[in-house]
């Protein structure tokens, strides 16, 4: 009897779930339904509005339009976001003068209270979401809030708060972040690279700040990300870098110094052409094609012969950069080594069909 | 002890087993639903702040190759090829790989891209079918077309990675489409977290849905009962299996239709298995052993936000085939890996997902087909309860329809379903319905698979498809 009733109650209670289940789908597809019909009205009203904007033929005109706009989004950052992308459509295909009015709409909008307001009311997720777009608009009066969230233990309002910091180009906050997260592998590599891409304000500063605390991989991450921005004045660093034992640090250092391009570095990249390690060959390889003298180019030749395919691929996409003669071209196309001809045919194949 | 009375004693026994069997099955199942639940929630919010589209001018994505085995796919790969083309993502390439097509996809392919034959070096890291010529078109320079001797998908797969050159690879089916965001979303947790070597996405039923260029423009019900079961059966298994096993960084499958790898992690572990039909789960459980062995970090990640879009066979002939075919791989991927099952060495890979995997997904079904065939016979022989019989009969439907129903208010919950409300609860009730019939048809697909399993175990066999709506 009590088996029987327990499983009365069992098939009850799976009743009563698939029930409640049911109410909840529901009310979700209910919403689904509602946030569909509203994001339709939302674009469709806002590209008429922004039509309006971009059409009004007189100032007053003008300024009746952006109240209506900013009446439309009322504090509703969907639309806003819908009225700036579409503006920002426009002025792909218009060039700066709608610039401007992107401007005229965010003095009449005001974003700033529409973020600060999602900020205030919103969970980790919208908050850190709002302090990306407030730093966006140089909201620099909510700054203190950044740090403060900074410290936060959910680590994506930390990220967020770290990354608006990085976009006002606050130095010694964003060092800070940096350095909390220098021995999760893992997570900062990527996060030097944004940083490093994002940052507002002195890149060297902030390099320096982190060269004085960090440790020798996060070091060689910095000195990656610092590859395409050539800052002369770590050059030195680069050099003994190169020469020192760290292996990690050694390849950061020959491609920093292989971006630069610079003669002075011939002797050192011929060097490192040399290497008993692929990786510092190929950046070694890039390097030299920059340089377009005799003696690089017969290095890069070298190269194409390379036992290793990314340093032969690599030779191959930077000789055809290089000044080189019909003579030496025939040369390797129909030299002896298959591999050197076959990518440097490839290359050039790519390079006359995108030249015709 | 008479024969009559050690029948009746095994089919009590057998009963009992059962019974044990369900419940368990159903407590996995739920405790499956309730991580999913919060990690799709957890995901859903976390999307949200990650603003994932800034990423679309970042350099520190990585590029990707887009792999398309193509074998004897004339009616869809240009369709196909045209719609990748306008995928959202900085810096990909497109390899179609034909291989040894006996129908006109290498002309089809050529033609309307206007591509010439180039010389190329490969890097062969992994053994492959001989290479007949490389594709190349100005007017599409980031299209390749690799023209080769047939050797299966597996093959070709390899092929592509061979002549790839960007870190990150992607194999697409040709029938297949994916959304446009859907790779940015994957890639980025290749930068989010750099242990991540693989990252599948969802993959959901096309049929009824109008998809053009990659972006769902509308949904209808699809006209047939077996692709609307398909529809639900998809979303149960991919949002409340899938999420779940990510979550543990045990998913031993990536779909074969849609998974983002590192490419030098799968050159490491020897690239896919030739002559295999259950290639993509065997790469990923390879990667697992791999991995583990060697003592790397690693993660595989299943990302329920990026989708792509598949049509679902229509017949159940062509169910029968595709069922039989999973299984079969399945078995295979198991039974070549057998060393790493209740292995601690392998971590909650073989201490969770594989015993998982062999004792529900692979023996499940037979233990479930033989209880079909029992009932009748307990009944004769007068050892069947009624009213249990109807009892764990109705609870294990019931349990069947909370599962399908969880993941149908996943789905919602993501803001992710095209469908309006009325066409969302009238999905639902195919949630109810499948349990009458097409649970048990399928079932005995999969036991059909695993009968057969030396016979077909090389055998692909063709799928009759609807073609994507324009």
């Amino acid at each position: 009897m009590k088996v029987e009733l327990l499983s009365v109650i069992g098939l009850l209670l799976c009743l009563i779930i698939i029930g409640i289940e049911y109410i909840i789908h529901y009310r979700l597809a209910e919403r689904q339904d509602e946030h569909s019909v509203r994001e339709t009205n939302i674009n469709r009203r806002m590209t008429i509005r922004v039509d309006g904007v971009l059409r009004a033929p007189t100032r007053s005109c003008l300024d009746s339009e952006l109240k209506a706009i900013a009446e439309d989004i009322d504090g509703n950052y969907e639309a806003y976001e819908i009225t700036i992308q579409v503006m920002n459509e426009v002025k792909e295909k218009r060039g700066d003068s709608v610039e401007k009015l992107i401007d005229e709409v965010k003095n009449e909008v005001k974003p700033v209270e529409i973020y600060a307001q999602m900020l205030d009311d919103g969970d980790v997720y919208h908050k850190g979401y709002a302090l990306r777009r407030l730093a966006d608009l140089g909201a620099v009066e909510y700054k203190d809030t950044m740090i403060e969230c900074l410290d936060s233990k959910n680590r994506d309002l930390a990220y967020n708060s770290a990354m608006a910091l990085a976009l006002m180009g606050d130095v010694e906050n964003v060092a800070r972040y940096i350095m909390s997260i220098e021995n999760d592998r893992q997570y900062s590599g990527r996060i030097i690279n944004e940083f490093f891409d994002d940052f507002n304000g002195n890149r060297a500063d902030l390099a320096n700040c982190l060269f004085e605390q960090c440790n020798d991989y996060m070091k060689s991450t910095i000195i990656k990300a610092l590859v395409p921005y050539k800052i002369d004045e770590f050059r030195p660093m680069y050099l003994e870098g190169f020469s020192g034992k760290n292996f990690g640090m050694k390849v950061a250092c020959i491609k920093a110094l292989a971006a630069f391009g610079n003669p002075e570095d011939e002797q050192l990249l011929q060097i490192a052409a040399k290497d008993k390690e692929w990786v510092i060959r190929a950046a070694a390889v890039r390097g030299l094609s920059l340089l377009d003298s005799p003696s690089a180019l017969k290095s890069v030749k070298t190269a194409l012969t390379d036992k290793e395919w990314w340093v032969r691929q690599t030779a191959a996409n930077a000789i055809t950069n290089m000044d080189i003669s019909p003579s030496d071209l025939e040369d390797i196309l129909g030299g002896y080594d298959r591999f050197a001809a076959d990518a440097v045919k490839a290359v050039l194949y790519k390079k006359i069909d995108s030249l015709a | 002890m008479t024969f009559l009375n050690a029948v009746r004693s095994f089919i009590i026994v057998f009963n009992y087993f059962c019974m044990a069997f369900t419940i368990l099955l159903s407590i996995i199942y739920i405790i499956q639903m309730f991580v999913s639940l919060f990690r799709v929630r957890k995901n859903y919010n976390k999307h949200f702040s990650d603003d994932f589209r800034r990423y679309v001018d970042s350099h520190n994505l990585l590029p990707i190759s887009l792999i398309i085995p193509a074998y004897n796919e004339q009616e869809n790969i240009v369709q196909n090829i045209r719609s990748l083309m306008k995928i959202n993502y900085p810096s990909y390439e497109i390899l179609v790989v034909n291989d040894g097509s006996t129908d006109k996809t290498a002309e089809l392919v050529i033609s309307a891209f206007e591509m010439h034959p180039i010389e190329t070096s490969i890097r062969y890291q992994i053994p492959t079918k001989n290479i007949r010529g490389v594709y190349y078109s100005k007017k599409y320079p980031n299209l390749l077309f690799v023209d080769k001797e047939n050797g299966g998908k597996s093959d070709a797969l390899n092929a592509g990675i061979n002549i790839s050159s960007y870190p990150l690879f992607t194999c697409l089916d040709a029938d297949s489409r994916v959304e446009r965001d859907a790779l940015l979303k994957l890639s980025v947790e290749f930068i989010k977290d750099s242990r991540t070597v693989v990252a599948g996405g969802i993959v959901r039923i096309a049929n009824g849905s109008k998809i053009v260029d990659g972006e769902l423009k509308g949904f209808s019900m699809p006209k047939k009962l077996i692709e609307r079961f398909q529809i639900v059966e998809y979303y149960r298994s991919f949002l409340s299996g899938r999420v779940f096993w990510s979550a543990t960084n045990s998913l031993l499958i990536v779909s074969g239709a849609f998974g983002l790898f590192r490419k030098q992690t799968v050159i490491d572990v020897g690239g896919y298995k030739p002559n295999t039909i259950g290639e993509d789960m065997e790469i990923v459980v390879r990667i697992h052993r791999y991995m583990r062995k060697n003592k790397i970090k690693y993660k595989v990640i299943f990302n329920e936000l990026s989708i792509c879009w598949t049509q679902g066979p229509m017949s159940l002939n062509d169910i029968r085939s595709q069922r039989r075919r999973w299984q079969i791989g399945l078995m295979d991927t198991l039974i070549s890996h057998r060393v790493m099952t209740l292995n601690p060495r392998y971590g909650m890979v073989g201490l969770l997902s594989m015993p998982y995997n062999w004792i529900f997904e692979l023996f499940g079904a037979l233990v479930e087909t033989i209880g079909y065939f029992l009932i009748p016979f307990s009944l004769i022989m007068g050892e069947l309860n009624m009213f249990f019989f109807v009892m764990y009969f109705l609870l294990a439907v019931m349990l069947g329809v909370i599962l399908s129903e969880g993941s149908l208010v996943l789905e919602q919950y993501t803001h992710r379903a095209a469908m309006s409300a009325k066409q969302s609860i009238s999905i639902s009730i195919y949630a109810i319905l499948e349990n009458f019939g097409y649970r048990q048809i399928i079932t005995i697909f999969r036991v059909e698979g695993i009968l057969k399993y030396r016979k077909l175990r090389k055998t692909w066999g063709k799928i009759k498809r609807k073609e994507f709506e324009q």
